[in-house]
């Protein structure tokens, strides 16, 4: 019973429960890795390309960023289908706000203030009206998306001219052939594992969503913990339409239509319940990254791009199932320690 | 100050939800280092009782004093400042997650910036597990791996870990086997020992009667009863409740010794 084996032991114990706590990361990144090696297998001189990754890395962003706060909400066992339609009214606001006043920071904060009014009001919604997030924001993702269309008319808003403005270069320009988009998904990703892991907030979120009730009589706000998720997420998918329309140098009002799918299985694969309570911000990342993979080593294959729906669906069967096989072995081993059952 | 003997007093408590009356005016006090033994039937308005003395519910009338101190509502937030903590009879555990950080659930350590402390909050777990016999148990297990028993261990561990004045345990030796149920008594008598008071939920007399200075029966959203522990056994206890439980009246041999017959007349 000395001090010194009193640590030596949970030392262990740390190691064990860490590796076993990352194991879904493990197969979420081993299943990357055997898709990126039957492509490189495929098309060994695509894949040795910088411009195959140049090509992922611009396009990847559009996926993983809302993906990463939808995380968020999954976790907190809520639903956010209007994120794509918060995308368009930030690219939209970031847009006129743009063709108005020249290429100005103040078009960002504006758009970003949109998204996070959005988000105000799902969250509202959702806590206060108390209406399933799920139908709350389908109905927001009919109301933003009816409003660009009504400002828009429909017509697309091109922004061509402000490329290689400075601030078009920090938002969406490139450093050392990598799209700063990119970079702004891994700083996203970071701050929002960061604040997950470390922060009061992420740990409210993770009860808010495994345990509401008790969250609850524990004198956790959830209400406000949600609200605060919601509206995280409309400021973030506002960001990624900021990026969207940059990148296309294009306002195009159906913008974010093809994302909405994609990041929830993003976040999905990589190994976030719709039960809530668990899952990673990381493991979004990667999902995120792997169905962009298989859209460009599709391509990069030669095959048509009618192939692409079907490998992504797939891969979401496959992840799952490794998922879920995982998650139950680990309960097995687990009984068998604590001798229950 | 009359007031301060008691670290509770509710005077009048009323609590409805919707049609039903869960509390009908409900006087109730627990004295400082005191341990009162709280007993009735199901559904006879026990947690809502706790509930409201840990500003979890809020009265619809009456009011609450805590050390002298009135107010008409309470949050979980402000009992817990007043040194008030409740141990759920629903299991208020967030299961898929560690040891650890269950027993901070709600109250965590934070540093600047309202950074998670968690080298911290293990230490201390894993402390507390030690100190409540869970010394196996690595505070980085999720709860969701453990017994029953163990689960109420860790309910209890973050109570221990407030250093509380009042500790209510809404009924925390269910599903427990007899070696945590001793346990749990032993704590309790801890608790007693260094001079908080408890508020200790049961049904079983057998669990409660060892460790309370006095009984409190309630039925139907009324307190019919009380006791101190000297003028009974636990037989007769058990025949209290029973004739409760059947006539809603306590018998008459016991009237002389009971405590609210007395001061209420
Ligand atoms: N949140 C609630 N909503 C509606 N009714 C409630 C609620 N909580 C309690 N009640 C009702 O109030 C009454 C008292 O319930 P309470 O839970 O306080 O009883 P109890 O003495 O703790 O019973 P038990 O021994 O079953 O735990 C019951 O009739 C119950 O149905
Ligand atoms: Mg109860």
């Amino acid at each position: 019973m000395s001090r010194k084996s009193f640590n030596t032991k949970t030392f262990a114990d740390t190691i064990v429960n860490t590796f076993n706590r990352y194991k879904l990361q493990v197969a979420i990144s081993v299943i990357f890795l055997v898709l990126w090696l039957i492509f490189f297998t495929m098309n060994p001189e695509g894949f040795s390309e910088p411009a195959t990754y140049a090509a992922i890395t611009s396009v990847a962003p559009f996926t993983i960023i809302p993906a990463l706060s939808l995380t968020y909400v999954i976790i907190s066992r809520e639903i956010d289908l209007s994120f794509p339609s918060v995308m368009a009214l930030g690219g939209w606001v970031l847009a006129v706000t743009w063709r108005a006043l020249g290429p100005t920071p103040i078009g960002v904060i504006l758009a970003l203030l949109a998204g996070l009014i959005a988000g105000l009001l799902n969250g509202l919604l959702v806590t206060r009206c108390r209406i399933p997030s799920l139908i709350a924001t389908i109905g927001t993702m009919f109301l933003w998306r009816g409003v660009v269309l009504v400002a828009t008319e429909g017509f697309s808003i091109p922004l061509g001219k402000f490329r290689g403005t400075p601030i078009f270069q920090v938002l969406v320009g490139r450093i050392g052939g990598i799209p700063m988009q990119m970079v702004w998904a891994i700083t996203i990703g970071i701050l929002l594992w960061v604040f997950l892991n470390f922060h009061k907030f992420g740990a409210y979120i993770y009860y808010t969503g495994d345990n509401r009730d008790a969250a609850r009589m524990l004198g956790i706000n959830t209400g406000k913990v949600l609200t605060c998720v919601f509206m995280l997420h409309g400021v973030i998918a506002a960001f990624a339409g900021i990026l969207v329309t940059l990148e296309m140098a294009t306002f195009w009002p159906a913008l974010g239509e093809i994302y909405l799918l994609k990041s929830i299985a993003s976040v999905i694969v990589g190994g976030t319940p719709v039960t809530g309570g668990i899952g990673t911000v990381f493991g979004t990342f990667i999902g995120g990254l792997i169905l962009e993979l298989i859209e460009t080593g599709i391509l990069a294959v030669g095959v048509t791009g009618f192939w692409i729906r079907l490998v992504h669906g797939l891969v979401i069967i496959v992840a799952l199932i490794a998922q879920v096989s995982i998650r139950e072995r680990e309960i097995k081993r687990m009984r068998t320690i604590m001798g229950i059952g | 100050m009359q007031c301060l003997k008691y670290i509770v007093e509710t005077r009048n408590l009323v609590k409805r939800f919707g049609d039903v009356i869960a509390l009908k005016g409900i006087n109730f006090k627990v004295r400082n280092s005191e341990i009162v033994g709280l007993v009735g039937d199901n559904g006879a308005g026990k947690s809502t009782l706790v509930k409201i003395i840990s500003g979890v519910y809020t009265p619809d009338e009456g009011e609450i004093y805590i050390k002298g101190q009135k107010f008409r509502r309470l949050t979980p937030q402000k009992a817990y400042e007043l040194g008030i903590v409740l141990v759920h009879q629903e299991r208020t555990l967030s299961e898929n997650h560690t040891i650890w950080r269950n027993i901070f659930m709600g109250r965590e350590l934070t540093g600047p910036f309202g950074f998670l402390r968690i080298r911290n909050m293990r230490n201390t777990a894993t402390k507390l597990l030690k100190e409540i016999g869970l010394k196996a148990m690595s505070a980085d297990t999720p709860v969701k791996y453990l017994s029953g028993g163990y689960k109420q261990g860790v309910q209890i561990a973050r109570a221990l870990c407030f250093e509380a004045d009042l500790v209510i345990l809404d009924e925390p030796t269910v599903q427990l086997s007899i070696s945590e149920v001793q346990r749990v008594l032993e704590y309790v008598r801890e608790l007693k020992k260094r001079g908080k008071s408890c508020i200790f939920i049961s049904h079983n007399i057998y669990h409660v009667y060892p460790v309370a200075d006095r009984f409190v029966l309630l039925d139907r959203g009324k307190i019919v009863a009380e006791f101190m522990k000297t003028d009974l056994t636990p037989e007769d206890l058990s025949h209290i409740m029973v004739s409760i439980a059947r006539t809603g009246k306590i018998p008459v041999e016991y009237e002389k010794i009971n405590l609210i017959h007395s001061s209420q007349e």
